[in-house]
């Protein structure tokens, strides 16, 4: 008896382990056919009649960087029911939380998404998984600020940007007035910084503020500085970095900008250790003048102050020489995976956001201008710095185009060790080009 | 021997090797598979995420010699393991030795002392977060009311990683304790009467009779924390993400950093390779020193 039991409980073992192998192996049709088989032949055939309509419709999903209750998810979602409505096309908007290390996994395995957005990396990153789309009719008519942000060295491009961000220096203008200072007398580095004394003197404000357990915010500040040192008139820095080379003398001149800065005082007390919602917070209340980020700050921060007064002014040359500019970049954009079974319903859903009418639309949730000419966006409290800052010239997000995939963290991680005095200038700058040299090659 | 009691023998064994297989499986599938694939990848220069990468032999090994930052985060993973362990035993003891005797509120002491280790590592290090951090944070409040300065307690390396190996130790230490008050119980009262007799104090009854035969669960306490220190990982991100700088980095968050920011998977895994060495190596070596001086009872 005993040993019957024991056969028995061994049999029921085995088929559990069997039906589990096999049932992770089975695909969807398996599964659906053993089911079938268990129902009525009336279910059955209402069932195949509905499943074959369901084959009929194309579904494509559609990843994105943005939180599930973010504005631009939702414009995206109903964005995508009006296309289904014309096109019969189901397109499904995914916010993937943790977006990056997520998307990394999946281009590891080569299983991704129909389509996703490029966060400021279609061509350095992604291009390698996505369709060059410089074929398409709204390629035609990019925004000058953003083509050659998405195109690669070859004339592809990968993307179709929703909206383009443009962005200078946040400021918080009660605070600049109070200091008596005009923003448009500032051109350069020694200029700004003359203004961040006179904010420190005649305020309570911190003249610019970091939140640096959040370390991108430190990597933010030197991106923005790191253009106006190292893509000059009066050096060869930038085709040096294009070649290869990264010059350290350039970046010590970074280095030793920021460490003064931050030695005179003119960052908050927490710079260190306080977070990114620490520095948005603290200029929609005024207790910051400047933020170096993009143009994102201000919607951040008005959720704190909806009354505060904000703007946003061009980054200083650092040689008198140069003249200021504005950093451009890609913010809301999608590439289709090169892969993908549903290339045609996946440019469709493209030309269907490129309209005028939806692009508009979805550029005017984030405030920024559209991605194409033909569409206009209303840019809120920002549309006056929009329109006076239209002639200045812009430079793409200075690691984005310069540095490797993979020296954001580093540009973060050594900025926080130089004020932390953690590092001095030229070991943070030996760390950079270390790692520049090994991600380069 | 009958050939119907053979049959039972075989089949029992047939269960053993059926009762464990799920769980070989289980490990083979998400330890042993992606142990070996580490292995492998720590030999090439792969990013993480690209189809295309090389075999570059011992080179990741061999960068790892001379990498300055891997060297810091190395001496902060042996504070937080050694420190934290060293903490967590004292106080783990204490807590034990006092909380053995039963008084009024003993039981709730020792609900109060075990209580951070049910809390999630990442939730503690946010929670003590808010109390380090300069504005708002609670240590600061009260400085202030005091009328002394703020402090912002985070923003020197030695001082961050010296202030995690704290709130490691203070979530953990009830483990040492729940370990340590089952260790006592385990010692038979007759050698205290006995010791009591012969006129030996509390302390030499400690040093004497408790200390040695609580050798078995010290064992296992050092074990188990100083694997845990070893490799911890959630309270640093929640503290301080690393920095500042790379200043608090433990090997753990190091190896994390570098596979997914600064895309240098080959490297990293070469890293996690050494983490689960210097590991194996320092649980190995606690064991064996542990073994030599066993007392039996």
């Amino acid at each position: 008896m005993k040993g019957f039991i024991k056969k028995i409980v061994t049999c029921c073992l085995i088929s559990i382990l069997a039906t589990g192998i096999i049932g992770c192996s089975s695909d969807t049709a398996d599964t659906t056919q053993n089911q079938g088989e268990k129902e009525s032949p009336q279910t059955k055939e209402k069932d195949s009649s509905k499943d074959s309509k369901k084959d009929k419709k194309v579904s494509i999903d559609v990843a994105v960087n943005f939180g599930i209750d973010d504005q631009i998810t939702i414009g995206l979602e109903e964005v995508a029911k009006g296309f289904e409505e014309e096109t019969d096309i189901e397109a499904n908007i995914i916010s993937l939380p943790d977006y990056e290390p997520v998307m990394k996994a999946k281009m590891a395995a080569n299983e991704l998404p129909d389509m996703w957005s490029t966060h400021g990396w279609s061509v350095l990153r992604y291009s390698e998984y996505l369709t060059p789309l410089e074929d398409q009719e709204w390629a035609k008519v990019l925004h000058p600020a953003i083509e050659p942000v998405i195109t690669d060295e070859a004339g592809h491009i990968y993307v179709l940007p929703i909206d383009v961000d443009v962005a200078g220096i946040a400021y918080n203008k009660d605070v600049v007035e109070q200091a008596g200072i005009d923003v448009d007398s500032i051109t350069t580095w020694d200029d700004f910084q003359k203004a961040c004394a006179s904010i420190k003197e005649n305020t309570d404000a911190a003249p610019i503020s970091l939140g640096g357990k959040d370390n991108w915010t430190v990597g933010n500040f030197l991106d923005w500085v790191g253009p106006a040192v190292m893509l000059t008139t009066t050096q060869d820095y930038d085709q040096q970095l294009l070649d290869g080379n990264f010059n350290s003398e350039g970046w010590n001149e970074v280095n030793a900008l920021f460490e003064n800065m931050y030695d005179a005082g003119y960052f908050n007390a927490d710079a260190l250790t306080g977070t990114y919602s620490d520095v948005a917070r603290m200029l929609g209340t005024g207790e910051t003048a400047f933020g170096l980020y993009g143009n994102y700050i201000i919607s951040e921060a008005l959720s704190y102050n909806p009354d505060a007064n904000l703007g946003f002014m061009p980054v200083p040359a650092y040689y008198s020489e140069d003249t200021p500019f504005l950093i451009s970049g890609e913010r809301t954009t999608l590439g289709i995976w090169k892969d993908t079974e549903n290339k045609e319903a996946c440019l469709e859903f493209l030309s269907y956001i490129a309209r005028p009418e939806v692009m508009s639309k979805l550029a005017t949730i984030s405030g920024v201008p559209a991605g194409l000419t033909t569409a206009e966006s209303d840019t809120g409290i920002l549309k006056e710095d929009y329109a006076k800052h239209q002639e200045v010239p812009s430079v793409p997000y200075f690691d984005r185009v310069y540095l490797p995939s993979g020296m954001w963290d580093t540009m973060c991680a050594t900025g926080s060790a130089l004020i932390a005095d953690e590092m001095t200038i030229e070991e943070a700058t030996a760390k950079m080009k270390e790692d520049f040299d090994k991600l380069y090659n | 021997m009958s050939e119907s009691r053979k049959t039972n023998i075989i089949n029992e064994k047939n269960m053993i090797n059926i009762m464990y297989l799920p769980a070989l499986i289980l490990f083979c599938i998400f330890v042993f598979y992606p142990f070996v694939s580490g292995i492998r990848i720590s030999f090439t220069n792969w990013n993480g995420f690209s189809q295309n990468f090389e075999y570059i032999g011992w080179l990741n090994y061999k960068n790892l010699l001379h990498d300055e930052i891997l060297q810091l985060a190395l001496k902060n993973t042996l504070i937080y393991g050694i420190g934290s362990t060293i903490l967590q035993q004292m106080l783990g003891l204490f807590y034990a030795v006092f909380l053995d005797k039963k008084f009024i509120g003993s039981k709730t002491t020792r609900t109060v002392v075990y209580l951070p280790v049910l809390i999630a590592a990442v939730i503690m290090g946010y929670m003590w977060y808010f109390i380090f951090q300069y504005n708002s944070g609670a240590l600061n409040d009260v400085l202030r009311v005091l009328g002394l300065e703020s402090v912002d307690w985070l923003a020197k390396g030695n001082q961050a990683v010296w202030i995690i190996t704290l709130v490691n130790t203070i979530q953990y230490t009830g483990v040492s304790m729940v370990i340590y008050l089952a260790g006592l119980q385990n010692i038979p009262k007759m050698y205290y009467e006995a010791a009591q007799i012969d006129g030996a104090g509390p302390i030499s009854q400690f040093f004497k009779i408790t200390l040695p035969l609580l050798y078995p669960a010290i064992v296992t306490s050092v074990t188990l924390n100083l694997i845990g220190g070893l490799k911890l990982f959630d309270v640093i991100k929640a503290l301080t993400n690393g920095g500042p700088g790379y200043s608090s980095h433990s090997i753990s968050t190091l190896v994390d950093h570098t596979y997914f920011k600064t895309q240098a998977a080959g490297y990293s895994s070469a890293m996690g390779v050494i983490l689960f060495l210097i590991i194996m190596g320092v649980a190995l070596l606690t064991i064996k020193i542990f073994d030599k001086n066993e007392v039996d009872m």
